[in-house]
């Protein structure tokens, strides 16, 4: 009888089994997103749309010139920036450590817009043409933006504007490197393409129209420059005699004419930040509130999404922040950007201060808005830059720096808590030589630091404020340059005095290039743009031929209850040279190795 | 369970005793490449760290190797992989040589480059005066059009006979460099006799000296004198 139940059984499940095996496996997976779940609607291109900015190689906060573009949630050595081995600061670098780039090469990206603009026109019905219409102009931005990465790092470069499959044969995927002009040209007309298919306004973090306006206005002068400085200054090789690198001299005009035209094409739509009539708080201002009207393009931090930067903790020293240490500080020589500072008299004896803050009386607002100076106030404490105490100073600054350190009558230490006769030697923020968490020039950075927060909450990867990656400032600049390089000097003055005038500084009555190059310095100082402007203006290896930078230390004359300021050498005293090759960077070694037809790699490479 | 232990381990014996039998049958780099680098002016180009290198290609491998110049114009790498290399000198003060050269490269390898340099320092003499040394040099240029720019001339002083760029010291050196940012062309020929000086240097030791002429190149490379020593007296 059991046997039969056996039996039975087994029979029974032999038959369920082989009447439900034999169905044809065809449902969609449920774990994978098909084409149709991102594409149909909004929401879901706008979750893709967010990797594509996400890896936009905006030069941001977190941005290290050495190692890439970072998203990740512990990036907090925000020191690491170009503008301290151009000589707007000394940070930690050892020298011109980041010439040679860190090999980008953003193909994958580039592919995911490709995907995205592939896909959309399938689309139209469910999304609407004109939804279409508006996400592919954004492509045709974020595209351009990769490429704009890639240009001013390596020249040409192949141009891939549709996916790539995968199975097609190594012949059709080596791709061979297009021309430095056309890869500049296919920027200029993907840009276009943005500004035509975008509409006029977006949300924050987002491009509209404008954005691709601004950005073709800075790509534009730097392929203009390419022309007209690289054909001047450049390295011998076989790329620059294939096109690979390099643009005929004779195409200058017409891209610093685009560049001109695209700054233009924000004229009435968009202006200065001006909301407070405090010259200096203004300026401090304009990159810390929100809804600014000169703000055309940012990138936004969250500390919910570990996405937060570190700007507050690392350019302000411990003294004043909940964690950390700084090590990039602002040069005397860039200060001097805004003439030489009243430290000596005319016998040439350093000038007597009752108080460090003196110093600061009479400066340009935006000098004061853009470095901390000694004497200056943040979170209720005040920066305490002091290098040391004289127990009494007689003769010229320039005699005083010029002795042998071990013949200087002054009195240096190693910690904050040594006295000379009851007062404290070196100050609490430095200079100091013991290490860099304090500064080596006597200035910081206050360009971006939020004075809002409290002490307590300065901390890493805290920081919110967004970066402001294209902003009217700028454009008025590019639009000042390029009329200046096309001899339209009376635009070229308006735009500058607009500027100036704005930072409280008196404007010009006449105009030269110089001038044009020196207030885009001082405007953009610490924005990450002067490294780039060096490249193409191809003054880097002139600029920073064994380039040793000064500070401003201030000292404490004890017999005469005095402040002097000396002008020496930053405290690390450190060389930056510039080699030729670096106008470019080298091909990656990788990507050569699965692509030969990369070669003929950059000169001296 | 001492039973499945020790069969384990004679498990684990036998696949790591019978893993790594292969034999690497690609030979060592074992092949050497040394050479002159010879001046078309006579003798051997004088050169400095980081500054010429001979190139070499491997011909079908895409990234170049490069092997740096001894100060006094020779190479040498014993450590090379044996095979056809396209080799150039570059990097130095000298015309860009743009014919690259193959080489068959294997045990003992030897090449010599003749490069023509930019510019030749001729009558270097040192004299000293108390701790101030004085230099001096005139310069020649074997090719006079096209020449790059001439940045500035200078003396190179340091401890060792290893004295150059990024091989010296500085307060003794690039502090005393003359900036001259002219054409060899527009130069007169008592601006064609250099005079340098170098103050203050230490009594009681003895130093390694040269000059060097910066050309606005593309590598802002200097041509250098001979190197000699000079000892302070106490």
């Amino acid at each position: 009888m059991k046997s039969i139940h056996k039996f039975i059984i087994a029979i029974s499940i032999g038959v369920g089994a082989s009447l439900t095996s034999c169905q044809k496996l065809d449902i969609l997976p449920t774990n994978i997103f098909t084409p149709d779940i991102i594409y149909d609607s909004e929401a879901g291109v706008k979750s893709f749309l967010a990797t594509i900015y996400q890896n936009l190689p905006i030069e941001d906060f977190k941005y290290r010139p050495d190692q890439g573009f970072k998203t990740g949630g512990n990036d907090w050595e925000n020191f690491y920036n170009s503008a301290s081995v151009t000589g707007e600061e000394v940070g930690p670098f050892g020298g011109m450590d980041i010439g040679g780039g860190f090999g980008y090469w953003p193909y994958g990206d580039i592919r995911n817009v490709n995907t995205l603009i592939d896909e959309l026109p399938k689309h139209a019905a469910k999304l609407s043409q004109s939804t279409v219409n508006a996400l592919l102009g954004e492509a045709h931005f974020l595209r351009a933006y990769y490429y704009f990465g890639l240009a001013k790092r390596y020249g040409g470069v192949p141009i891939i504007t549709v996916p790539q499959d995968p199975a097609a044969p190594l012949s059709e995927l080596q791709v061979h490197r297009d021309k430095e002009q056309a890869t500049w040209d296919f920027i200029g007309s993907e840009l276009d393409l943005g500004y035509q298919m975008m509409p006029e306004t977006s949300d924050a973090g987002r491009a509209n129209r404008y954005a691709a306006a601004a950005l073709k206005s800075r790509a534009m002068l730097y392929a203009a420059c390419v022309a007209r400085y690289g054909s001047v200054n450049f390295v011998e090789g076989p790329a620059r005699a294939q096109g690979l690198v390099g643009i005929p001299a004779d195409k200058a005009t017409a891209y610093f004419q685009a560049a001109y035209d695209a700054a233009k094409l924000l004229d009435g739509h968009y202006s200065l930040y001006n909301a407070n009539s405090d010259k200096v708080q203004n300026y401090v201002d304009l990159f810390l509130k929100s809804g600014s009207p000169e703000n055309i393009f940012i990138k936004q931090y969250s500390v919910a999404t570990h996405t937060a930067h570190s700007w507050d903790a690392t350019m302000s020293p411990r003294y004043m922040t909940a964690n950390a240490l700084s090590r990039s500080y602002p040069t005397l020589d860039f200060v001097r950007l805004w003439g030489e500072l009243p430290v000596t008299n005319g016998d040439g004896t350093p000038k007597r201060f009752d108080n460090r803050a003196q110093l600061m009386q009479g400066l340009e607002p935006r000098l004061l808005a853009t470095v901390y100076f000694p004497g200056a106030t943040l979170r209720g404490l005040m920066f305490d830059m002091q290098r040391g105490i004289y127990p009494s100073f007689s003769g010229t600054a320039a005699a005083e720096v010029a002795k042998p350190a071990n013949s200087r009558s002054y009195i240096l230490a190693g910690d904050t808590k040594t006295l000379y006769q009851g007062k404290q030697v070196i100050g609490f923020t430095g200079p100091w030589t013991g290490g860099d968490e304090l500064t080596r020039t006597g200035f910081y950075v206050r360009k971006y630091v939020d004075y809002n927060k409290p002490q307590s909450a300065v901390d890493l990867n805290r920081s919110e404020q967004p970066w402001i990656d294209l902003r009217y400032g700028e454009i008025l600049l590019n639009r000042a340059e390029a009329a200046m390089e096309l001899g339209n000097t009376g635009d070229a003055l308006t735009s500058v005095n607009l500027i100036r005038s704005r930072a409280g500084a008196t404007p010009y009555a006449s105009i030269d290039l110089n001038k044009v190059r020196n207030e885009r310095r001082m405007e953009l100082a610490f924005e990450n743009q002067y490294y780039w402007d060096l490249k193409r203006w191809r003054t880097a290896d002139v600029v920073l031929d064994r380039a040793h930078f000064k500070g401003l230390m201030p000292y404490y004359v004890f017999n005469e209850n005095k402040y002097i300021f000396l002008a020496e050498t930053e405290l690390f005293n450190r060389e930056y040279s510039f080699q030729k090759q670096f106008y470019y960077e080298g091909i990656p070694g990788g990507e050569i190795g699965k692509n030969p037809n990369l070669l003929p790699n950059n000169p001296n490479y | 369970m001492k039973k499945l232990i020790s069969r384990i381990l004679v498990g684990i014996i036998i696949l790591a005793s019978s893993a790594c039998t292969k034999t690497d049958n690609y030979d060592g780099p074992n092949a050497s490449f040394q050479g002159n680098i010879v001046s078309s002016e006579g003798g051997n180009l004088p050169t400095s760290g980081g500054s010429t290198t001979i190139k070499l290609q491997q011909i079908g491998w895409t990234t170049p190797q490069t092997i740096p110049s001894k100060f006094d114009g020779t190479f040498q790498d014993t450590k090379l992989f044996k095979s056809a290399y396209k080799v150039v000198p570059t990097g130095g003060a000298f015309w860009p040589v743009y014919d690259t050269v193959t080489v068959n490269i294997d045990k003992g390898t030897k090449h010599d480059f003749v490069v023509t340099p930019y510019i030749v320092i001729k009558n270097f003499t040192t004299s000293l005066t108390g701790t101030t040394l004085t230099i001096k040099f005139d310069i020649t240029a074997p090719v006079i059009a096209g020449l790059p720019t001439i940045k500035d001339v200078q003396p190179y002083v340091n401890t060792t006979r290893l004295v150059g760029t990024g091989a010296s010291i500085r307060d003794f050196s690039d502090l005393n460099a003359v900036t001259i940012n002219r054409e060899f062309i527009d130069l007169t020929d008592a601006q064609k006799s250099i005079t340098l000086t170098v103050p203050n240097l230490i009594p009681g030791r003895t130093f390694f000296v040269r000059a060097g002429v910066r050309l606005s190149d593309s590598f802002n490379s200097s041509n250098f004198s001979e190197i000699v020593q000079v000892d302070i007296p106490k």
